[in-house]
């Protein structure tokens, strides 16, 4: 088994289609991922700084704000900005939004503006993004009660009828809610925004690897090496185990190096800080008690449920259709079509399909409260997506290896 | 060593490529012969288990197919007709890993690898990828894959096809080293390949058995029906219209015919001894004909 693993690996490596379906979908990667560095861009009172020098600017920014969010901190921070807002020749005015200027926007609210607007953003309704502007309707006579608004916040969003959760459902989340801990650690976690944000862009990895895939099986019956290879005695047999075992361990290696490029350039360049913060400093609505790392992590697993499933996927339709190029026809298709269908919502068969979807389910969604419930038992998207993966990937496997036994030499 | 085929049956919709084939092979070589779309592949495509027969059975020592499951293919050597090589493969690890599609283990394969290419004669380039091989050295390669399990049957589809003269000869030889103590199917439409090396005919016609006759007999039922005549040189066109003419030879202002006839083409006409090549165009003169541009069917 090891020798026609080791043959049937070698074949897919050696192709040369492989090296240049590889090569592009790298420095696809590499320039999809390299973009949000060379696009980086911060502010200060003398205008742009642009690229590695914004992002090292935004860092000594964040070094003065690495503070735990207790409500004493918060409290102050508040009221910090509302007395800025007090003095008229802080406040500018555009007709809707009062907002700072000068000195007291560059010195006080722009080295912290992400902050700010995570907090105010927290006292808002749900649904609504906030800027500190709103910070000076927070009242804080008896305190910031910045954990309370949060609960409450959360509690407004899980009643909200247009979602449409069931107890359960309700339940489920506040259950997991609780296990967030508080007060939030705030920090710079920039690197790892970044790939939370560009997760869907790994799509054209995993469409790769399928296109290099896709003449597994349909590839021998289009050079017609399958009569020899058939009429072997493993042909039918072990043969078919090989072609599997080797299309997954490449697909593996490949996508791992996608992986790698993908998170190593935003790492690099933003750096690893922030992996032990609590994602909830990015959007204080988020249930999942994840930090940074926990959450990508969490979300990769995912991604690779859903790359076995999708090579699964294609050996299936390789082993069943006598050209690559007729198990490209189909699989592209299931992969992108996705892409141009919306969500109005998160619930509903619709919604609740779509997020299901390879290219919505690559993506990780932290705080949009998507559940699936059957009976009693109530699972996350993470949870069902891999179950819905891993399940495909098992369904697919002897389909595949049924469909090359079967075939016929015509 | 009896390979039993049974009744064998492959039909595609309404069309029946293999029409009821009953035969028992012991070892020996057997040609396979028949016009394109005879059913010759299919026929061995069904022997090799790549392709189910419709109806019928193919036993071997009395035992199933399905009966010997894996061990089947054990048998087996197979080299079909324009089979398919990996490219980017040498010829030694093409043969490796079809060693170990056929299970053979590391150190057998190793050996039997060498010493086949070295029998195929192709052992100096063994490290060079097959992408760099020549037609011939393909093919050599192809015959020397069905070897590597030592294979009770050996199936060969075309093996000569696209060969030039000497790279006939050469894989004849091989073929018939090969050859012994094994039932040998093959199938060509250069019969002069068959006439060197079979000890039996198979002749297909339309998806049936035309005739299965050991070498040394088979051409008795056209002795007598195999003509010679000399004809002038503006009367060829119209013999060779009228008449199965299988070759035809210009002496002087004349032209010498050979023609294959139930009766006399020409009163001066006389017969000679029939050679497999008139037996093939005696049975299959008509399509071959209707591929030149036909001749007179009521000839005959």
């Amino acid at each position: 088994m090891k020798t026609l693993v080791k043959y049937e690996f070698l074949k897919i490596l050696r192709k040369k289609s492989t090296f240049i379906v590889m090569t592009v979908s790298l420095l696809l990667t590499v320039f999809l991922f390299g973009l949000p560095i060379l696009q980086y861009q911060t502010y200060n009172a003398d205008g742009v700084i642009k690229g590695l020098d914004g992002i090292a600017y935004t860092k000594e920014q964040y070094s003065q704000i690495s503070v735990p969010l207790t409500d004493e901190y918060i409290s102050e921070t508040i009221r910090e900005v509302q007395e800025l807002f007090e003095n008229p020749d802080n406040v500018g005015f555009d007709g809707t939004d009062q907002f700072l200027i000068g000195d007291a926007y560059w010195n006080d609210i722009a080295p912290r503006e992400e902050l700010l607007k995570t907090i105010a953003s927290t006292y808002a309704a749900p649904g609504v993004t906030a800027w500190y502007s709103s910070l000076p309707d927070v009242d804080i006579a008896n305190g910031a009660n910045f954990y309370q608004a949060r609960e409450e916040k959360i509690a407004a969003l899980l009643n909200d009828s247009s979602r449409g959760l069931s107890d359960e459902q309700k339940e489920y989340w506040q259950n997991m809610n609780s296990q967030v801990e508080t007060p939030f650690q705030y920090g710079y976690y920039e690197g790892w925004l970044t790939i939370n944000t560009c997760f869907e862009l790994l799509m054209f990895a995993i469409v790769a690897v399928c296109i290099v895939l896709a003449p597994v099986f349909s590839g021998e019956y289009q050079a017609g090496t399958d009569a020899v290879i058939l009429s072997g005695k493993y042909g039918k047999t072990k043969l078919t185990t090989a072609k599997i075992i080797a299309s997954y361990l490449f697909g593996l290696l490949a996508f791992t190096i996608h992986i790698l490029v993908a998170f190593g350039l935003p790492l690099a360049a933003f750096g690893v800080d922030g992996w032990n913060l609590p994602m909830q400093i990015a959007g204080t609505s988020i249930p999942y008690p994840f930090t940074f790392l926990q959450g990508i992590l969490v979300n990769l697993g995912v991604i690779y449920f859903v790359l076995f499933a999708m090579i699964g996927l294609t050996l299936v339709l390789s082993s069943k259709m006598r050209s690559p190029y007729l198990v490209l026809i189909v699989l592209v298709p299931v992969l992108f079509i996705p892409m141009f269908l919306s969500a109005n919502g998160t619930t509903g068969v619709y919604n609740l399909t779509l997020f299901l979807l390879p290219y919505y389910a690559v993506q990780p969604q932290f705080g949009s409260y998507i559940s699936y419930q059957l009976g009693s038992l109530v699972l996350d998207a993470f949870s069902t997506r891999t179950i819905l993966y891993a399940v495909l990937t098992v369904c697919m496997l002897p389909l595949a290896k049924l469909g090359f036994k079967k075939h016929q030499v015509l | 060593m009896e390979l039993q085929l049974q009744h064998l049956c492959k039909q595609y919709g309404s069309k029946c490529a293999v029409d009821d084939i009953s035969v028992n092979l012991v070892p020996g070589v057997y040609g396979l012969l028949g016009a394109n779309g005879a059913g010759k592949t299919t026929l061995m495509r069904m022997i090799c288990g790549i392709l189910k027969p419709t109806s019928g059975s193919i036993r071997l020592n009395g035992k199933t197919m399905q009966e010997l499951g894996e061990q089947y293919y054990t048998h087996l050597g197979y080299m079909p007709q324009d089979f398919g090589f990996y490219p980017d493969f040498t010829a030694r690890e093409f043969m490796l890993y079809m060693a170990a599609v056929k299970g053979l283990s590391s150190k057998e394969a190793r050996t039997k690898t060498e010493k086949l290419l070295d029998m195929v004669n192709l052992h100096d380039m063994a490290d060079k990828k097959i992408k760099s091989y020549s037609g011939g050295m393909k093919q050599r390669l192809g015959i020397a894959q069905t070897e590597l399990n030592d294979p009770s049957i050996l199936i060969l589809d075309e093996p000569t096809a696209g060969l030039d003269p000497k790279e006939r000869v050469r894989f004849r030889n091989i073929i018939s080293d090969f050859a012994k103590e094994k039932i040998v199917i093959l199938s060509t439409h250069i019969v002069s390949d068959v006439s060197y090396i079979a000890d039996a005919i198979l002749m297909m016609k339309q998806g049936r058995f035309l005739l299965q006759e050991p070498m040394s007999t088979v051409t008795d039922g056209i002795r007598g029906k195999v003509w010679e005549v000399l004809v002038d040189d503006r009367r060829a066109d119209e013999y060779s219209r009228r008449f199965c003419v299988v070759n035809l030879h210009h002496e002087n202002n004349k032209v010498r015919l050979r023609i294959v006839n139930e009766a006399a083409p020409a009163a001066d006409a006389y017969t000679v001894e029939p050679s497999l090549e008139d037996l093939f165009l005696y049975h299959f003169g008509e399509e071959v004909q209707n591929e030149r541009g036909g001749y007179d069917e009521n000839a005959g």
